[in-house]
This record gives C-alpha cells, structure tokens and sequence, in this order.
C-alpha cells in the first residue's frame, strides 16, 4: 500500500515537473505569461481520449458496429486481451498518441500567437485562460470525443507489464520526465536560453540587434505546447480515463504558477525544488482530508484557499523564490 | 409578450455590460486584467439564494450584493496598493487577483456546503427564475435588470463627468503619477472607483441566478464573455467596454440560437465559445475594437 503511495506521488510529481518546466520556458525565460496552462494539457488529454482506443480498434479489427463511447468497457475488455500480448503494437500505439498530442498542441501553440502578440503581456493572459476554458468546454460537451461530462476510459499501453502494469507505466513516466528535464536544461543553458532572457527583459533591445521577436515567441509557445500536450496525454494514460471536466484552471494552471514561484522563475533546479515540496504537500492533504469528516463541508474547498495564503506569503517574503534566478557573469567585462 | 430568446439576450446584454465595464475600469486603474472579477461577481448570487432559501424576496439582497461585491474588491485594491508600494511587477499584481479568485472560490464553495447543509437544498446547480415576480407576462429580472443598469451606467456617467471626484478619477485613468503630483488623493480615489465598480459587479451575479443557471464555476465562464466584450469595445475604453458587453451579450445568444435553430439544440452547449471566437475576429480585423475604430474614422474626418 505504502509503496503505491509513494509511486503514485512520485508519478504526480514527475506529471507537474513537466508541466512547471514548460511554464518556466514560456514566463521565466521568455516572458511569455500563460495563464492558460491547461489549454495543451486538456488537448493532449482528450487526444489521448479520442486516438489509441479507436486506433487499435482499426488494428483489431474489432466490428465497426461497436461504439468506442457507449461500449467503452466492453471494447477495452477485447482489446486489453489482444494488446496484452502484443507489447509492440502497443508502443506503436502509445508513440502515435503521443506524436499526435504532442503535433496539435504545438499547432494550437503556433495559431495561438496570432491574436495573442496583438495583446499586451496581461491581456495576453486572461485570453489564453478564455481559451483554455473555452476547450475545456468543448471536450465536457462533446460526447465523441471523450464522452462528455461522464469521460472515458482509455487504453492502457503497458498491459503487456501482467500484473507490472502500473510500474511500467510509473517507469516509463520518469523516463520521459528525465529526458524533458535534460532537454530543458540544455536548451536552457544554450545561446538560446541567453537570447529568451534578452526577449524577456527588453524586447525592444532584442529586436534592434536583429533577433525577430514574434518568429521566436511563436517557436516557444509551440515547443512549450507540445511539452504540455505531453504532459496531458501522460496524465491521460496514467489516470487510465479522461474526464475534461476535472481539467481545471486550479489544478492545472494555478497550481504549476505556485511550483514555479514557490521555487524561482528562471531557474529549473528551483522550478524542480518547488515543484517537489508542493506535490509532497497536496498529496498531505488529500490524505489528512479523510480526518476533517466532522466539519460541515467538504475540506477540500480549503485547497484552494491554502494555495492563496501561500501564495501571499511567497510574493511578500520571496518574491524571486527559493531559489532565485541566479545573475549570469560575463567574462572579461569592463566593470 | 417578448420571445424567451429576445428577453435572454436582453439581460444577458444589461448584465454583461456592467461586468464589462466594471473589468475595463479596474484595468484601466492599475494596468492589471482582474482576475478574480468573475468571482466576486458570482459570490453574490449566493446571497439570493440565500434570500430565497429564507422566503424572502430574491431583490432584497441587491444592496447586499453591492456591499459585498463592493467590499471584496476595495480590499483586493488594498492588497495590489500593498504589493505595488513593495516594489511588485504587474505580473506579481495579477498574480494577487489570483489569490483572490481562490479565496473567494474556496469561500463560495464551503459556504455553498454550508447552506446545502443548513436547509437541506441543492446549491451546486440552481436558477431562481421561479422565485421571480411578472409584470404585464414579463419577468421582473428584465424590469430590474435594465433599470438598475440603466441607472448605474447614468450615475456613473455623472460622477465621471460632472463632478470634482470624477474628473480627479479621469486624470489618474489618464495619468497615474501625473495626477499623484497634481494633488490628486490617488488612494482614496482608486478605493472609492474600485469599491463601487465591484459593487456593480456585485448586484449583476446577484441577479443572475434569477434568469440563468448559476454554479460556483461561473465566475470563471463568463471572464470569457467579459474579456470578448472588452476585445470587442477596445481594451482601455469604458464607453467601449458598454458597448461591447452590450453586443456580446446579444450576439452570444442570437448567434447561438441561429446555429441552434439550423444544426439542433446541442448547439446551446457551446454557447460561451461563441464570444471568445468573436474576440478572436475582432483581433484580428480591429484589434484595438470598437473605439480604437471610431477614433480611427475621426481621424479620417
């Protein structure tokens, strides 16, 4: 039981550290502020929703009489005995879902920038959390995609594991959070990196040495988007069911902006320490909630209220985190 | 006798003005989009259900609402006065609209839990339409709805434009350290036009719930609206955020009940994307909105 704890928190840490590295590509390093955050993950989730199912349905051949929505469990009963001994057809399936999360979440990153660059950086903000919403709304309402309010189960493409299944998905997870982190920290410490940090703190100085301002955002916001689409489609499989409904602004959006405040904008060491302390937190209290029985309502409404206070706490006492962005030093200059 | 959809898009129109209005003028004040603005709108429509859950008249709260509504939003101003004082970015302020949004939220939801416990009733989901009196076969929310809009928009005209404190709150819409030097009292004059614009904001979610179906999620669904409305009149224009809401509020339910009349019914759960595909256009063809457009076409004059 324990040791289900303890994968289940390091696979929810993993899930917000990947989601908390791209919000710190787009607003510690480039100054891009995405309230949004959930637009991508809600595309990658209902992407992984709508494709792996009906995809190895084709595969199957399963009679295309069934519908993958109304005999949802009668279909992932068949295909979890075809798949469970098929590993290769299932990482097939597992890599197109997440090409395919990964592909539309940048493309909806990339149309995104259009009306997005004609907004000042505030407004910029309130229009990506509109549109995210706006997804959001769509995917609770349209039953075919992933089935509505009710939502849906997924396939699950570690059914080959037996009875590892869990643990292949909890390891497979790591390893792509390993690899995101590294990516991101390369990128990060590149001329590239330098260069965002230049767009952040003055653009009109970025743009009088050359650099096109609005071919890089776009190329941010749709790197960032597919990292985020992954994310989403990782969450997705690893609940083993995708509800739109439950992809809220606050678990979603709000909470990844508190990780990364809480650890230092601009920073992915600080980003991976806030990140860690906040989940370890959360999963505190969803546990110690089952002791509050006696209040007159749900103490999970005091969540979100926590998450304020913390909030308040951090921008009074440490506006730039724990650990704060550290100044780079240029060798050789004049003092 | 009105058509429902005509009397819908009519207090939709009365209500989202107000809120629209409301959100322009905070921006214009401190450069900062309220976040928490939906929500402390919304909060209120509790305070109906509540009046109702008492056997009282629903209208009865409505000064109530604006106290609250009010209330909420000259602390929230304290707060960002705070966090600016300590040397705060703007994306830290907006940031603080956040805390706010969450607090509320959090607050919404345990007092919803609190009343559904106390009087035994459903308040997740819940519209009062039924509670609501009729006047020559029309519902009273279309009476008091464009009454009060009416009057709030007039009395907020005249204050703006006829009085001292009104010229004084134009200056530091204008020029905020400017009017700091001229003598302007720039605190009192920002608590006093954030209180009473959150006031406003107040009496629309109070009167929401007698027309609409309200949850506590709202708040956060109609920001949409709100933002498309702001989009549509220009973002740092009050008279144009009026307008704005005014043409949102229609278009998002005619527009809806045309498409709705043609491809079916299960078109009207898509209703809050029409505005945000609205905004998207008016960005991109006008994208400093109705009276970036107006001033354009003085200019060609």
């Amino acid at each position: 039981m324990i040791e289900l704890l303890i994968l289940d928190t390091v696979v929810f840490f993993c899930i917000y550290l990947i989601f908390t590295l791209s919000l710190n590509f787009q607003q510690g390093y480039c100054g891009i502020c995405n309230l949004g955050l959930y637009l991508p993950i809600i595309i990658g989730a209902l992407i992984t929703a709508y494709l792996p199912g009906r995809l190895a349905m084709k595969i199957y051949a399963l009679d295309p009489g069934l519908d993958f929505v109304h005999q949802n469990a009668e279909i992932l009963r068949l295909l979890k005995m075809q798949l469970q001994n098929n590993p290769l057809i299932s990482i097939l399936i597992l890599l197109i879902t997440i090409v395919g999360a990964m592909g539309i979440s940048a493309l909806v990153g990339y149309l995104c920038t259009y009306p997005a660059l004609k907004l000042p950086e505030t407004y910029l903000a309130v229009f990506l959390l509109s549109l995210a919403e706006s997804v959001r709304v769509i995917g609770m309402q349209t039953r075919e995609i992933a089935g509505g309010v009710m939502g849906i189960n997924t396939i699950d493409p570690f059914w080959w594991f037996g009875t590892y299944t869990y643990f292949g998905s909890t390891a497979f997870i790591i390893g792509v959070t390993i690899i995101v982190f590294i990516i991101f920290h390369l990128m990060c410490n590149s001329p590239l990196g330098r260069l965002l940090k230049a767009i952040r703190e003055n653009e009109l100085t970025a743009q009088c040495v050359g650099k096109n301002i609005s071919a890089i955002k776009k190329k941010v916001m749709s790197f960032s988007f597919s990292i985020l689409g992954l994310g989403g489609c990782l969450h997705a499989f690893h609940m083993g069911a995708t509800v739109a409904g439950g992809y809220t602004r606050v678990d979603f959006s709000f909470w990844p902006w508190l990780m990364m405040i809480v650890g230092g904008t601009g920073n992915n060491t600080g980003v991976f320490l806030g990140t860690f302390f906040l989940v370890i937190m959360r999963r505190c209290m969803i546990i110690l909630k089952h002791y509050f029985t006696f209040l007159p309502f749900d103490v999970i409404w005091l969540e979100p209220i926590l998450l304020a206070v913390m909030l308040v706490l951090i921008m009074i006492f440490r506006p730039a985190g724990v650990l704060p962005e550290k100044t780079a030093r240029i060798k050789n200059a004049q003092p | 006798m009105l058509p429902p959809i005509i009397l819908t898009s009519i207090i939709s129109s009365f209500l989202l003005s107000l809120l629209a209005l409301g959100f322009t003028l905070q921006y214009i004040t401190l450069s900062v989009p309220n976040l928490a603005y939906g929500t402390i709108a919304f909060a209120s429509s509790y305070i109906t259900l509540t009046m109702c859950l008492a056997k009282s008249s629903p209208y009865l709260g409505v000064p109530l609402a604006f106290v609250l509504g009010g209330g909420i939003s000259f602390l929230l101003y304290k707060f960002m006065a705070f966090l600016r004082d300590h040397g705060i970015s703007l994306l830290g302020l907006m940031i603080s609209t956040l805390v706010f949004d969450l607090t509320i939220y959090g607050c919404m939801n345990i007092y919803a839990d609190f009343i559904a416990y106390t009087f035994k009733a459903y308040t997740r989901s819940f519209t009062l339409s039924e509670m609501d009196f009729t006047f020559n076969g029309l519902p009273g929310i279309l009476l008091v709805s464009s009454i009060l809009s009416i009057t709030l928009i007039t009395i907020f005209y005249l204050i703006l434009m006829k009085t001292k404190f009104g010229i004084a709150m134009r200056a530091v819409m204008e020029n905020y350290s400017l009017a700091r030097v001229e003598g302007v009292n720039v605190d009192l004059v920002l608590s006093i036009s954030w209180f009473f614009v959150g006031g406003i904001a107040g009496i629309a979610g109070s009167l929401y719930p007698l027309w609409f179906y309200m949850d506590p999620w709202v708040g956060a669904r109609i920001l949409i609206s709100i933002f498309a409305a702001c989009v549509v009149g220009g973002l740092k224009s009050v008279y144009g955020s009026l307008a704005g809401g005014f043409i949102i509020g229609a278009l998002e339910i005619l527009i809806t009940h045309a498409f709705a009349s043609t491809l079916g019914s299960w078109i009207w759960s898509y209703r809050a994307i029409t505005s945000i595909l609205i905004a998207c256009l008016i960005l991109l063809i006008m994208p400093k909105g109705l009276a970036g457009f107006i001033s354009r076409l003085r200019e060609m004059r």
